[in-house]
């Protein structure tokens, strides 16, 4: 199941959709909102935006390539959308497999790729202005160009 | 006309999420940027960061556009 969402993740159901009697291991990957500070700043939270619907697309494909590579028997990747506070998940990996070993690697993979190819950008809003992650463009005097 | 979207920081430096370029005598993706760049010189200076899709596909620069299309400027990506 693929999904990019705009409300809260609910992480124990996902898990429970994964449970299957032919499987014996589910890895479960988690992101969720860290309080960074800096210079007597800190962050307030995430805002997420996606290009939809390539990045639903790309989500897809991420799973098929779980598929191609690791003996796995369900794959989910739910990404949320807009405002993420502190604590919150901004996307959950669930990974069904028989064994671990397959489990753990595909959930790893399957974060490190959304990082690299699905067309979702976050924002960190700080106290004191906010920054494009990656792109190091925003409000921020910490942000190269502001100087 | 071609249709371009734009976001994350792309948006932020253009000051908008979506602009159409007159594009008839255009007929690959990279002779699309002089164009943007020239209408949102903002963006100029992210160039060597930014990637493109075309119709919902990452394109490359010799990748054909056509009138009609929808081009999408992306920033490096940075979700999870």
């Amino acid at each position: 199941m693929f999904a990019i969402v705009e409300e809260s993740l609910d992480v124990g159901a996902l898990i429970q959709a994964a449970q299957r009697p032919d499987c014996g291991a589910i890895a479960t990957f988690v992101g969720t909102t860290r309080i960074d500070e800096s210079e007597g700043a800190a962050v307030e939270y995430l805002e997420y935006e996606a290009y939809r619907p390539m990045a639903d697309r790309k989500l897809e494909e991420i799973g098929a390539e779980i598929e191609g590579r690791w003996d796995v028997r369900r794959v989910s990747i739910v990404h949320r959308l807009g405002r993420v506070d502190p604590g919150e998940a901004s996307v959950v990996i669930v990974v069904a497999a028989a064994r671990r070993g397959p489990a753990f690697e595909a959930s790893r993979y399957a974060i490190e790729r959304i990082k690299e190819v699905v067309p979702i950008w976050k924002r960190e809003v700080w106290s004191d202005g906010y920054v494009w992650v990656g792109s190091q463009v925003g409000t921020r005097d910490q942000v190269s160009g502001n100087r | 006309m071609i249709k371009v979207l734009l976001f994350g920081a792309a948006a932020d430096r253009a000051g908008t999420r979506e602009t159409e370029l007159p594009v008839e005598d255009v007929s690959t993706l990279a002779e699309v940027w002089p164009l943007l760049a020239e209408r949102h010189p903002d963006l100029a200076p992210m160039r060597d960061t930014l990637a493109f899709a075309v119709n919902g596909e990452y394109a490359r620069g010799n990748d054909g556009v056509s009138p009609g299309d929808e081009i999408a400027v992306l920033p490096p990506v940075s979700g999870g």
